[in-house]
């Protein structure tokens, strides 16, 4: 017992998951309290306390680059800009919930978001494989409650059960592989993983086969082909706030658990890059061509989810700390681009006009706002300037070329015309095709508008002044290699 | 004694059992008993593991794994039941699983 | 070759019935048969740890494995009794796909296991294993903050399937 190690200082490093769980215990007890016509009231609560979390963690618990807490977390500006992201998204799905039917009054709805932003902010944070196991687990049960969360209809409880089924498949497959890299290195902490790995002690067959398993997990959690089986069904079954936390902050947490065990872990990356580099150029076609096909908005965003995890997964193959930055840096512009759009399929089906991609006919003339923050979040995943999907894609492109990997870059510009393609035949029918007989103006209540208001000059300021957020990535890139 | 290699051997057949589970069982519960066995395969692993290098991080693993295994089968039970509830049968079909 | 010692007698023949009882979980059509061959199997691992002088996990598995989680089965089997005599096909039609899935990662794996040669297990791990795993779930230089973590996603299960399993009003 060394209690005497114990620095005050380590608190305040975690000061933004301890909120978070003390703001969930706020909503459940606010859940008891509030009368029935002031339920909206815990959505806002949540929405503003995350705010608030993340300026108290930008002031309180700035990163300082060292392990701590046992070497269990790895307190880095990697870990804290992830962290940042989550509660961001955490709060934004809680605004953009507020007012959806089934989700809108329920505390524990809230309550298990935050929980879910609590794994993924440790998921970012692990440095130790036991630790990872755990908050990789706890996203996932709480992702897997919010799937099915809305039980009595029958298409959300499928979507939790094929949601969870895929997800403790592949984690088990997960814990079988990390067994395996504790048993050859004997270590569970992944720096000390890392050094074994460099002393040239284990062979090529067992790294490759721990990275094998390893990316079964991981490729669950951020939906590559060919474990992406699962996201058009879930995404599509999920209540629609459910759905934009998962193929946003989720996607987002996988791809920090791959950062830490591919980069910090599993050093020996001549071994298991070649799959990944394979996996990143099927993963962005087979999304793009898949979501060609797409009539429901839900199944083409989640197909169009697929295919940028193949681009963030090319800016990640490139190893360096310019592909480290430009992963981070695009998976900010997609988690802030991707909940404005699905802030707007959440308003049009609130509406009534469904999820059909017909259903939007007309719409720059029924609600020209809503179409114009619909055209904001489709140009910027299209990869259109000045918007930020424009620099997101061309920081992921730049990193591919300079590591060499020119032919990884030709197949993401060419799939990026594809996309481009999709996004503006959905565009055509919000702007071009006449609306339905008898179509209203799309009701926007207030907490929505604020929230697209937020993300779409998020998107402008992240596509007009890149630079600073792109420095701060590269910074934060630098501290992990 | 036993070399280790024959426990790990051990873990080895009954993860691949569970593995065809989850691949070929159409019943939700009978691919969770498999995620089950999968699960036991890699502590197994573990334990031996602990007791090959003398540490207990091995067993604390285990120790973090079976916490794991007892918050999913809560909430995978529970989404079974209310699946069973809108719709009375809880079979997976390949097919829906793996539409395109 | 020396004389076979009791251990490995014991090590053999629980391991052939632990093998022998997950092929039956994985393929008996009863899911009550199932779940009681999933008990059998567990605690054929239980005895497998006490061999590796893991005595405190293997409490841990009895009590929770087999006392909480597959009685929690059984219940679930029961709550949806009707699927039980299912007379449909038991298998999808990928099942070959995966068999060969399942047989490529089995030989994967075992050639990999016997291309390693550890020597035969020293003896006991270290003096009080309960009195440290117990220190170190509570050390901050350890595993304070998985135990917590933990206790987190613990507190979301219950939350979670207390909501999922409630049967909810008709009119939302």
């Amino acid at each position: 017992m060394s209690i005497a190690n114990f620095h005050p200082n380590d608190l305040l490093a975690i000061l933004p998951e301890l909120a978070l769980v003390v703001l969930a215990g706020v909503i459940m007890t606010m859940d008891i309290v509030l009368a029935e016509n002031r339920k909206r009231l815990l959505g806002l609560t949540t929405a503003v306390g995350s705010f608030v979390i993340i300026a108290a963690a930008v002031i309180f618990s700035q990163p300082n680059g060292e392990l701590i807490w046992g070497g269990m977390i790895s307190n880095d500006m990697v870990a804290f800009i992830f962290r940042l992201v989550f509660i961001f998204a955490g709060g934004i799905t809680a605004l953009l919930s507020v007012d959806v039917k089934g989700v809108a009054h329920k505390g524990d709805y809230y309550a298990i978001i935050l929980g879910a932003v609590v794994g993924m902010c440790f998921m970012a944070l692990a440095a130790d494989i036991i630790m990872l196991y755990l908050a990789v687990e706890t996203t996932g049960i709480a992702g897997y409650v919010l799937a099915g969360y809305v039980h009595r209809s029958s298409r959300s409880a499928e979507a939790g059960l094929k949601y969870f089924l895929f997800g403790a498949a592949t984690s088990a497959v997960m814990l079988y592989g990390l067994s395996l890299v504790y048993g050859f290195t004997g270590e569970t902490n992944l720096t000390a993983i890392a050094s074994v790995l460099a002393s040239g002690k284990v062979g090529i067959s067992v790294i490759l086969a721990s990275a094998i398993l390893i990316l079964v997990g991981v490729g669950f959690k951020i939906a590559i082909v060919p474990f992406h089986f699962w996201a058009p069904d879930v995404y599509e079954g999920a209540p629609t706030p459910v759905t934009g936390f998962i193929s946003t902050a989720a996607k987002t947490a996988g791809f920090a658990v791959l950062i830490r065990v591919f980069i910090t872990g599993l050093t020996a990356s001549e071994y298991w890059l070649p799959i990944l580099v394979a996996l990143a150029a099927l993963t962005m076609t087979i999304g793009n061509l898949l979501a060609l096909a797409q009539k429901n908005i839900k199944r083409l965003l989640a197909y169009s989810s697929i295919a940028h995890a193949g681009y963030a997964l090319v800016a990640f193959v490139a190893l360096s700390e310019l592909g480290v930055a430009a992963t981070v840096f695009y998976l900010m512009v997609y988690v802030i681009t991707n909940l404005a759009a699905f802030g707007v399929v959440i308003l049009v089906s609130r509406s009534g006009a469904g999820e059909e991609i017909a259903g939007y006919a007309g719409m720059s003339r029924r609600s020209p706002y809503l179409a114009l923050a619909m055209l904001v979040a489709f140009l910027s995943l299209a990869g259109m300037p000045p918007l930020a999907g424009f620099f997101g894609k061309f920081y992921v492109f730049a990193a591919a070329m300079k590591a060499g990997l020119v032919w990884l870059a030709l197949v993401g510009v060419l799939n990026a015309i594809i996309g481009l393609y999709y996004y503006l035949v959905v565009l055509k029918v919000v702007y071009v095709s006449p609306p339905q007989e008898g179509a209203l103006a799309i009701e926007v209540p207030r907490a929505y508008s604020f929230a697209l208001v937020i993300l779409s000059v998020g998107i402008v300021l992240l596509g007009t002044a890149a630079s600073p957020w792109f420095e701060w990535a590269l910074s934060a890139a630098q501290g992990i290699f | 004694m036993i070399p280790t290699t024959y426990y790990l051997a051990l873990s080895a057949i009954l993860f691949s059992i569970g593995v065809i589970g989850v691949l070929v069982r159409r019943n939700a519960i009978v691919i969770f008993m498999s995620i089950e066995l999968m699960l036991n395969s890699a502590n197994l692993a573990f334990v031996a593991f602990a007791r090959e290098f003398g540490t207990l991080d091995g067993q604390l693993m285990v120790f973090f794994v079976m916490t794991v295994a007892a918050a999913e089968v809560a909430v995978g039970l529970a989404l079974i039941v209310a699946i069973f509830r809108s719709k009375a049968s809880i079979d997976v079909d390949a097919v829906n699983l793996l539409k395109g | 070759m020396e004389a076979v010692s009791a251990a490995q007698i014991i090590f053999i023949v629980v391991a052939l019935l632990t093998v022998a009882t997950t092929f039956l979980v994985v393929t008996v059509r009863n899911l009550i048969h199932a779940a009681l061959w999933l008990v059998a199997t567990l605690f054929g691992i239980a005895v497998i740890f006490v061999l590796l002088d893991a005595g405190f996990m293997a409490t841990v598995q009895i009590v929770l494995y087999i006392g909480a989680i597959a009685i929690l089965i059984v219940f679930a089997v029961m709550l949806t009794r009707r699927v039980m005599q299912d007379v449909g096909p038991q298998s999808n039609e990928n099942w070959w796909l995966g068999t060969i899935v399942a047989a490529v990662f089995f030989a994967a794996i075992s050639t990999l296991l016997w291309s390693i040669r550890w020597p035969a297990l020293p003896g006991a791990v270290v003096g009080d294993t309960v009195l440290a795993l117990g220190r170190s779930l509570v050390d901050p230089n350890q595993y304070v903050i998985p135990f917590e973590v933990a206790s987190v996603m613990l507190i979301i299960a219950l939350i979670g399937s207390i909501t999922l399993a409630l049967p909810g009003k008709q009119s939302e």
